[in-house]
């Protein structure tokens, strides 16, 4: 039965990528400005602007520009940045192992404190622990990351010296061994990791605790109490798997974001990941990269989406997505 | 995008177009050579390591290590380092030889001979020669390479012929006399033996570049990192560094804490916050002029602003130097016309409307503007208008509210249209007459030589850099013959009367020339004198001591 739903959903993949991408490349196309427009110089004749437009393509309509790109993406060749002419795969590539370094980082050590806060938060409700951990919580979803993370690197780095401010590598040690740079990576990794998990824990922390809290107050909870068996057995064995429902939809949902990136931390540690190259390449209308990470990104949505189908089905068995007769 | 102030941009410089956000600003007061030190202490050379590594920042990612490609500041940064043009621009802003031993012009400049030096080698060993030469700039001219440079190199829709003579002799024949020729000729050359069977759009030489600069290309990791090593084989004088990082950091804020905390050698410092790294007293800090202009332009094409009474009494109505103390904290030199003093084209003697109300009012009830209950009017009608301007920075719109309490005084209302740049330009640009806008608060830069003809002629209009609509057949006249002079004096009597003309007229209200700071650390010498070509401009002779 998985199996065919399995299918059926990756079947619907690609009618569904076809309506994101084209959308997104009208959307992109009828935003004021091109790449040429970046190219401002009073000596430059508009004749200058216009016969690169046209060595571009981006003169002809857009539907044209659409189908070629299209066609294009569909014999592997995602086209060349209109900005540096890189080829776009090779632009999207190379910044995978920063984001993907980061944001696996992040979702590691968020989950590993979240379980446990959301649990601890929902067992002592309305007492010292949950009031600390709701105060932290409300404090963390409040605090822009753009602020905490100057703030960090202020404190840490510049007033204590404990981290270097921004940057993954120090360029001075791109000889060094491999264990130095993991080292080295690992330092620099610090203080953005912390500002992006911050942020994630709190909203994440919110939602275990409430799911944690509807199922404890559930009968079959009082009936197993009354069985006496132990506190630590009921959270595990009748608890937990029924409050991980909601934070299962939000990782699947997160799973872009793996490979997405956060513009606002790696534009501040100057982090060399995704989420700088796409919104650059909105900013500067690079129009074949940004095409690039959206295919990139709704493939991985819907694979996230799909994932987290999945994952509900094998916790709970009682959800079906079969047709009910 | 230019954050940062460009360190070796002016090899090639134009009048580049930069919204004010970009711009940043500092202090001085002096007419000719402003440039400020506080505290420094320069390293001297003894101290200096034969194995050192200075360590620069990027704003942002360079695109094209390509001297013919790119478009962006950082690029420039690089490329100027790895490339030689024929001439280039020393640390007085005056045009001396680089990879041209010499040159010599003929048939009232429509004919150049530049005589190449001898045994000059590219990175990768082999020698430059005539043909690289020419190759360079036929390749410009080739209308299917993706460059903005083309119409540097083409005059009256006329390409410039460039010559191999022999193995180190070129020539340029120019369809007419073109006086800014020279500066042009500061394009990095590119090899021709690595480049002539590539699509150089798209070329792997992009990203790892071959030139014959005084440092190497070694690596570029995106968003990270770029590292220069030094060109043993350099035809001038070795450079004293071994390496060159550049650190890519984004963030303003956070490049100013990396030079305090050390662990990059230069950075811009934003005005704000200029008193205290002075304080702090751990960098050196420099202070010099940008050749860059802020200006409030109107729609000269549209009434109000069609009358000249109206642009003139705008002018005194509005307090510069009070803008400039309060706003800019003195970190900028008024302007009174699209020049600037430090250039050799410059005319102190334009009408300069120094703030008086008085004069202002004057004018505008001589335009049948009167006022009533604090609000000025014309047949009726109200004297209220937009202003546009880009979003980002925190000055320009500081600036622009002052203007506007200046001009509340006068009974006039200015709105404030705060917008972004793609959108800003989709107006200014936007080939219709009139175009849809009342006036732009804005800024250009300034180019070594004073042609401006595509900014003030009225042919550049409406599509072109006359966005506004300038009209003066004076000037347009002037214009012409500005190019076609090249006798330098003479040219000075050109500049000065087309500079007197456009002050007299008040296309634009001219505002502030801002000023860079930068803090450099103190393990760094060997820099040149600080001036709008940055301080980085002999990079041979710059070195670090630990």
């Amino acid at each position: 039965m998985i199996k065919d739903i399995l299918v059926k959903r990756l079947l619907l993949l690609f009618p569904l990528l076809l309506g994101i991408t084209l959308i997104s490349y009208f959307l992109m196309v009828l935003a004021p400005g091109d790449p040429s427009s970046m190219m401002l110089d009073p000596k430059i004749k508009p004749a200058d602007l216009v016969r690169i437009k046209e060595n571009l393509g981006l003169n002809k309509p857009v539907i044209v520009q659409y189908f070629y790109w299209l066609k294009n993406v569909t014999q592997g060749n995602f086209g060349y940045s209109y900005i540096n002419g890189r080829p776009v795969f090779q632009v999207i590539v190379e910044r995978l192992p920063a984001t993907l370094i980061l944001m696996s980082a992040s979702l590691f050590l968020t989950l590993i404190l979240t379980v446990p806060l959301g649990i601890l938060a929902a067992v002592y409700n309305r007492k010292h622990i949950d009031n600390v951990i709701t105060i932290f919580t409300f404090v963390g979803m409040s605090i822009p990351a753009f602020w905490l993370g100057l703030m960090s690197i202020l404190f840490f780095s510049l007033i204590l010296g404990w981290f270097p401010s921004s940057g993954m590598l120090d360029p001075m040690r791109i000889n060094d061994s491999i264990i130095d740079r993991i080292k080295d990576i690992s330092l620099h990794l610090i203080l953005p990791l912390l500002t992006m998990t911050v942020g994630n824990l709190a909203g994440l922390t919110k939602y275990m605790k409430t799911g944690m809290l509807n199922v404890l107050n559930q009968d079959y909870i009082l009936a197993a109490r009354s069985r006496g068996f132990s506190e630590f057995f009921i959270l595990w064995k009748y608890a937990f798997k029924n409050a991980i429902l909601p934070i299962i939809t939000i990782l699947g949902l997160s799973l872009p974001n793996l490979v997405g990136g956060s513009f606002i931390i790696e534009y501040i540690f100057a982090w060399p990941g995704m989420g700088r190259l796409g919104v650059d390449s909105i900013f500067m209308r690079d129009f074949p990269v940004i095409m690039g990470i959206i295919l990139v990104s709704s493939a991985l949505i819907i694979l996230g989406n799909l994932l987290a189908d999945i994952s509900y089905y094998l916790v709970d068995p009682r959800i079906s997505y079969t047709k009910r007769s | 995008m230019n954050f940062n102030n460009s360190l070796f941009a002016f090899i090639k410089i134009v009048v580049i177009l930069i919204t004010i956000s970009l711009i940043s600003s500092c202090s001085s007061k002096s007419n000719t050579n402003t440039f400020s030190v506080f505290k420094n202490t320069i390293p001297s050379k003894e101290k200096m390591n034969t194995n050192g590594s200075l360590i620069m920042t990027l704003a942002g990612d360079p695109t094209y290590f390509n001297p013919i490609l790119y478009t962006d500041s950082e690029s420039g940064s690089v490329v100027g380092l790895l490339f030689n043009g024929l001439i280039k621009v020393n640390e007085d802003l005056a045009i001396v030889p680089d990879l041209a031993e010499k040159w010599e012009t003929k048939n009232n400049g429509k004919e150049w001979i530049f005589h190449l030096k001898k045994g000059v080698l590219f990175h990768d060993g082999i020698e430059l020669t005539a043909d690289d030469v020419v190759y360079t700039f036929q390749k410009i001219l080739d209308t299917t390479t993706n460059t903005v440079r083309r119409s540097d190199y083409v005059i009256n829709g006329k390409p410039i012929a460039f010559k191999k003579i022999d193995k180190y002799t070129v020539r340029c024949v120019l369809p007419e006399t073109f006086a800014p020729f020279l500066l042009s000729m500061g394009m990095g050359i590119i090899p021709k033996h690595l480049l002539e069977k590539e699509n150089i759009n798209t070329a792997d030489f992009n990203r790892n570049p071959i030139g014959t600069g005084p440092f190497k290309f070694k690596t570029y990791k995106t968003a990270d990192n770029v590292l220069l090593v030094r060109n043993d084989t350099y035809f001038g004088r070795k450079p004293l560094l071994a390496k060159i990082y550049f650190k890519i950091i984004s963030e303003a804020n956070v490049r100013l804490i990396a030079l305090r905390k050390g662990e990059i050698d230069y950075a811009t410092v934003p005005p704000k916050d200029f008193e205290k790294i002075k304080a702090e007293n751990k960098v050196n800090v420099f202070v010099y002029d940008q050749l860059a202009y802020t200006y409030l332009g109107y729609n000269y094409r549209k009434p109000p602003f069609s009358d000249v009474r109206v642009r003139q009494a705008i002018a005194y109505a509005v307090d510069k130097r009070w803008l400039i103390k309060s706003i800019m904290k003195d970190l900028a030199t008024p302007v009174y016309s699209p020049s600037h003093p430090l250039l050799w084209s410059h005319n102190d003697n334009v009408n300069k409307f120094l703030y008086s109300p008085e004069k202002a009012k004057q004018l505008l009830s001589q335009a049948g503007w009167k006022l009533s209950n604090g609000i000025l009017k014309k047949d009726g009608k109200p004297f209220v208008f937009d202003i546009y301007m880009s979003k980002g920075s925190t000055t320009a719109e500081k600036a622009a509210t002052k203007i506007q309490q200046d001009l509340k005084k006068m009974g006039i209302t200015m709105n404030l249209r705060v917008l972004e740049w793609s959108s800003l330009l989709k107006i200014i640009n936007a080939p219709k007459d009139p175009k849809g806008y009342d006036a732009v608060m804005m800024a250009w830069s300034l180019g070594l030589d004073p042609d401006s003809y595509g900014i003030w002629h009225s042919s550049e209009y409406p599509k072109g850099f006359n966005h506004n609509g300038y009209k003066n057949k004076e000037v347009d006249k002037l214009l012409v013959k500005g190019r076609q002079v090249i006798d330098q004096a003479a040219r000075k009597k050109v500049y000065a009367r087309i500079y007197d003309l456009i002050a007299q007229d008040q296309p634009y209200l001219f505002l502030w020339s801002p000023k860079d700071v930068a803090g450099v650390s103190r393990r760094v010498g060997g820099l040149s004198k600080p001036g709008p070509a940055g301080l980085f401009v002999n990079i041979e002779d710059v070195f670090v001591t630990k």
